[in-house]
């Protein structure tokens, strides 16, 4: 049991769907109590796996592999370390959130909906175990399918245009990964004479300088459109905006993360020389994120077209810190994921059950709601903080790391990002106080109710998490940092090779040794010498 | 002796008037014969090859693609009547209903 | 001398004689009950597949005829896509037979059935003559077949231009067919691999003679494969014919196509692969129209207004992804053809299924009328998008695992050999037009489940028609997930090519 537990997380909502798919379709009530029942014992499960992982270990844990497609060398292997352990659980408690606030306003195709959202759980937390390329591939492409159901069918009034953009863009980003895929696999065979979709296998191959490069961009592109940076960014706003509130929380939340993930996972251990190559290009461009999604966010008059620029600038954030290839920089960025998760989808609950009260989302609508719902004007202050990044609550712990990573690095990206801090801060309160404060203008705005049991249910938690990784973020760092130290000596290993100045890094060395040495070296200058070859 | 090549110069020409037939005639009937008209070229390439290489494969081909033709001959030509019976003509620029 | 004959081994023949049989028995039973069965007449047809399918199974493999017929693992693999496709196309033909073929039931499954024989000999041919003789055994009944609606205009017209297109063709691979026979001095495929290269090599002057061979060859089995610039029949057949024969034309009849172009050119002209060869290399010549199948068929599709003749334009595209299993020429490659083309059957037969079912409630393949489907009828609208998705090629379905196997051969192929760097290519523009293909067909599902009004029809099911709906769908869900057993099967066809992986 304990050793399948990566597969019974994975594949338990499938389960929900058989027996939805066993209930008629009017039964509205049973269909979601399932879904959510469902949802809810995959949380749990989770919570135990969680509480089964051994901080201190090295390397993967609960690793499942038993061969799938041999004639390819196709494996279903499966494992986490704590990077991907976070995820699971964020994805888990996240999708439980998203049905329930899905609960009323969700009312055509209600059987569809939900078997759709189950789906996209059991592709999210499948593309956070994959160990496996091919099958990390499946689980990426597989989530395309209901996402695009659920922005399509239940979405805005521009559904069908943001739905297909969606799908159009990520896809194309993926199928350039599926080639990269591809030519590692006969890299791999031409090298050990076996076929293997393996990543950690992946990991030990030595790749020429050249085609690192090139696989470097198909993977980078294909995560980068995810995340997304910079100029790929387009499809995110109307996405967002369009996607009913549960897929929004679901995008923001998880979705995105799948791209910074893929960086940590793939892009970092596997193609170390290229990492390095690539990084001044990919901090530059996390910067431009950083400052443009915030900029393009203060001016929005959509709520929800704020909170989804404003994830923009958040990923730019996480970026960096990932490209800033040192210990705190990635433990933040990975932090950040996980605090991002929770606060923007924090932030698209509260959007959310404001439209369902109002069916509008532009600011100019509202004002002065402190005095008619004095509850939800409280939550919507802690989680608008979270996101500014407030010490106390989760924003400040990442934001704090990710700029000491960018400092260390490079401290001309340090300064500019800190001041993607300040921005952030200015466009967030001068949303709430216009939302919040000040006079009662419109009439409609005086009768709103407060908010109602279920939604102080779905909110409670968000804000505790919000509070417990402020106030005390060491369980997590402690399952994160192991991780992120495998991963930097794989970086390590190849920034030696790549200066060749005599900085041996031992991988039996502790790992704090690691990050001093590559504290000390510049990875911008280390960069920029690698291109020169 | 005439040389092979002689053969394979009149077959290609005969296959050269079939496919421009094929090509630029609009009656049906007239298609029909000029695609007779490639096989049978086909026919005499094949002959002429068999003889020059002694090689007796030919002789059995040709005679299994006269009986081909004549099958196809026989829907061919019963097609053409069943859209004759349809519409009225058999010249093909009038049979675009299908987009062509 | 004592005279010896050459080995018969009817046995291994079996499936063949015995399917042409059971096609006369279904026309004189047809005959013979005065026709007043509306189903049986296709039963029986189902029920003699499946029992052919079973004696292939028991089939041994070997040579028979003096080498000309030949039972191995790529001509059993075809044979059971051949049997399966026409399995499929005669489960959807049900709902016609109640109003549009009253009287000659018996002829149109006789005829299937015909053209089914037809495919299993071409793909058990091994030489020049049997497979030209199959290949016209496969053709002439799909004329028929494709006319079968002799007083529709439509169906009329396509069945004239099928036979036009059809005839030609064959005239023109017959032709090429001629000079590969006189640079070889034999039919035998295996024999002219040996005899044109050893030809080649002596004669350093051959070129012309066989670039117009290969060119003659590839227009000739192109037609049938539906390979621009011969690809113009294929949407106006397909719309105009009835949609279970169309079905079997999009299937049955491109994996005849492929097979033969699979014995002729990576059989018997192994060595006019490479670069090296040029000018004689027919590699580039059919990579140059794979592209051009990937592209048109996947852009013209788009505009599309009917549905058949969506599909007609797909399926130009899906034979551009496929050629490139061909053209990379390794193991890999070989396999991956065949396992294209078996989920192929699955996706394509089940959306014409599909088709033919809303076709038999509403009379109309318009893209229009499947607006608002979701809501009246969610089986069909599910189990049509899941076959649509898996033509896109979207995991889990069987449909991904085919372009996922495509793609890694070319890249295979690519790296291990630096005169097909060009693979790469390929392989990028199959990607490319990957994602407009997802555009057209997410658009009929985005018609289907995000209309806003609701379909005034609601589809009614018959028994078959639905068989093979959820065949199709436990295909692509079963060989997406698992597709080991089949890819294994599907690796034999490269040996049977004489690949060594």
């Amino acid at each position: 049991m304990e050793s399948q537990i990566l597969t019974l997380v994975t594949f338990f909502p499938l389960l929900g769907i058989v027996l939805m798919l066993a209930i008629p379709k009017n039964q509205h009530d049973s269909i979601k109590s399932i879904c959510l029942i469902v949802s809810f014992i995959t949380m749990l499960l989770s919570f135990w796996m969680y509480a089964m992982f051994d901080p201190i270990a090295n390397g993967m844990q609960f690793e499942v592999d038993i061969p799938w497609i041999t004639s390819l060398g196709i494996h279903y292997h499966m494992g986490i370390d704590g990077i991907s352990l976070l995820l699971i659980v964020l994805t888990s408690v996240l999708s439980v959130l998203a049905i329930l606030s899905s609960w009323i306003s969700i009312t055509k195709a209600v059987k569809g909906y939900y078997i759709s959202m189950l789906l996209l759980e059991v592709g999210m937390i499948g593309v956070f175990c994959s160990l496996d390329l091919f099958m990390f591939y499946v689980f990426w492409e597989v989530m395309l399918v209901p996402m695009y159901f659920i922005i399509g069918l239940w979405g805005g009034p521009r559904r069908l245009y943001a739905a297909i953009k969606f799908v159009l863009f990520t896809m194309f980003g993926s199928l350039l990964m599926l080639v990269a895929i591809l030519y590692l696999v006969f890299a791999y065979q031409s090298y050990s004479g076996e076929y293997s979709f393996d990543m950690l296998k992946m990991m030990e191959l030595p790749i020429a300088y050249g085609p690192q490069l090139y696989l470097f961009g198909a993977f980078a592109l294909a995560f980068a459109i995810k995340v997304p940076l910079f100029p790929f960014h387009t499809w995110l706003p109307d996405a967002h905006v369009q996607a009913p509130t549960a897929g929004s929380v679901i995008l923001a939340g998880v979705l995105l993360k799948m791209g910074t993930y893929g960086f940590v996972r793939i892009c970092l251990p596997i193609f170390p020389e290229a990492t390095v190559a690539y990084l001044p290009y990919i901090c530059v461009l996390s910067l431009i994120a950083i400052i443009y999604g915030a900029l393009v966010a203060m001016v929005q008059k959509d709520v929800k077209s704020l909170v989804a620029f404003s994830s923009v600038s958040h990923m730019g954030f996480i970026m960096l810190g990932i490209f800033a290839l040192n210990l705190q920089g990635i433990e933040g960025a990975v932090l950040q994921m996980i605090n991002h998760g929770v606060s923007t989808g924090a932030l698209f609950l509260i959007v959310g059950m404001i439209y369902e009260r109002r069916h509008t989302r532009l600011i100019e609508e509202f004002g002065g709601l402190a005095k008619v719902m004095p509850v939800f004007a409280t939550f919507f202050m802690i989680t608008t903080l979270s996101s500014i990044g407030l010490p106390l609550t989760n924003g400040f712990v990442g934001e704090f790391l990710i700029l000491l990573g960018a400092f260390k690095a490079n401290t001309v990206y340090g300064i500019i990002a800190a001041s993607g801090v300040i921005l952030s801060a200015c466009y967030m309160l001068w949303m709430y106080q216009r939302v919040i404060f000040g006079k009662v203008t419109k009439p409609e705005n005086e009768k709103l109710k407060d908010v109602n049991w279920r939604e102080k249910l779905i909110l409670i938690p968000l804000v505790l998490i919000i509070f417990w990784i402020g106030v005390y973020p060491k369980p997590l760092l402690d399952r994160i940092e192991p991780a992120v130290k495998q991963v930097l000596t794989y970086v390590s290993k190849a920034t030696t090779v790549n200066i060749g100045e005599g900085i041996q890094i031992d991988q039996a060395r502790t790992t704090d040794e690691v990050e001093i040495i590559l504290g000390e070296v510049d990875p911008v200058k280390v960069g920029s010498e690698g291109m020169e070859e | 002796m005439v040389p092979v090549s002689a053969y394979l110069i009149v077959a290609i020409v005969l296959f050269g008037i079939g496919t421009v037939g094929v090509l630029i005639s609009r009656n049906m009937i007239v298609m029909f014969m000029c695609i007779e008209l490639m096989l049978n070229a086909a026919n005499l390439a094949l002959i002429a090859f068999s003889r020059s290489l002694e090689v007796m494969d030919g002789h059995a081909f040709v005679f299994l693609v006269l009986t081909v033709a004549a099958a196809e001959a026989a829907v061919g030509l019963a097609i053409v009547l069943a859209i004759y019976r349809n519409r009225e003509t058999i010249n093909i620029d009038r049979f675009s209903i299908l987009k062509w | 001398m004592e005279f010896a004959f050459p080995e018969y081994n009817l046995r291994l023949m079996a499936p063949e004689i015995f399917l042409f049989l059971w096609a006369l028995l279904i026309i004189a039973y047809d005959v013979l009950t005065k026709r007043k069965s509306e189903t049986t007449a296709g039963y029986l047809a189902l029920a003699g597949l499946m029992i052919t399918g079973l004696i292939l199974g028991f089939t041994g493999t070997g040579h028979g005829f003096g080498n000309m017929f030949v039972s191995d693992t790529a001509a059993k693999f075809f044979k059971i896509i051949f049997l399966g496709s026409a399995f499929m196309a005669i489960g959807s033909s049900f709902g016609i037979m109640r109003e549009k073929i009253v009287n000659h039931r018996g002829e149109f499954y006789g005829l299937i059935l015909f053209s089914t024989v037809g495919m299993m000999f071409l793909s058990s041919s091994n030489e020049l003559l049997s497979l030209y003789i199959g290949l016209e055994l496969t053709t002439i009944p799909l004329f028929v077949l494709a006319a079968f609606f002799k007083d529709d205009k439509l169906s009329v017209e396509a069945g004239i231009k099928y036979f036009i297109v059809g005839a030609f063709s064959s005239a023109l691979l017959l032709y090429g067919i001629s000079f590969l026979y006189g640079l070889s001095g034999t039919t035998d495929l295996v024999q002219m691999k040996i005899n044109i290269a050893i030809t080649h090599l002596t004669f350093q002057n051959i070129g012309v003679i066989l670039i117009l061979a290969i060119v003659l060859v590839v227009a000739g089995i192109g037609f049938k494969l539906s390979l621009p610039p011969f690809h113009q029949w294929v949407p106006d057949v397909y719309q105009g014919s009835p949609t279970p024969v169309a079905a079997f034309l999009s299937v049955g009849s491109k994996a005849a196509g492929l097979i033969a172009f699979a014995k002729i050119f990576v059989n018997g002209l192994f060595a006019f692969h490479h670069p090296d060869m040029a000018p004689n290399d027919w590699g580039r010549l059919v990579a140059l129209l794979a592209v051009a199948a990937m592209i048109l068929g996947n852009t013209v599709a788009i505009r599309q207004t009917n549905i058949k003749r969506m599909l007609g334009y797909s399926s130009i595209a899906q034979v551009g992804y496929i050629m490139i299993g061909i053209v990379a020429m390794n193991a890999l490659g070989m396999a991956a053809m065949g396992f294209y083309i078996f989920a192929y059957m699955f996706a394509n037969m089940g959306a014409f299924a599909a088709v033919a079912i809303v076709e038999d409630k509403t009379g109309s393949c318009e893209i229009s009328t499947y607006s608002g489907l979701a809501r009246t009828s969610p089986l069909l609208s599910a189990t049509f998008a899941v076959f649509l998705l898996s033509l896109a090629g979207i995991p889990p379905l069987a449909g991904f695992m085919a372009k996922f196997y495509i793609f890694a051969a070319g890249i295979q192929a690519a790296q291990h050999d630096p005169g097909l760097y060009w693979m790469y290519w390929l392989v990028g523009i199959a990607l490319l037009t990957t994602v407009f293909a997802i555009y057209y067909y997410a658009n009929i599902i985005k018609q289907m489940y995000f209309a806003k009004e609701p379909s005034p029809h609601k589809v009614t099911y018959n028994f078959p028609a639905l068989t093979v709906l959820l065949i199709g769908l436990a295909g692509l869900f079963v060989f997406g997930i698992y597709p080991e057993p089949v890819l294994h099967f599907a690796s034999g066809i490269a040996s049977s090519f004489g690949i060594i992986p």
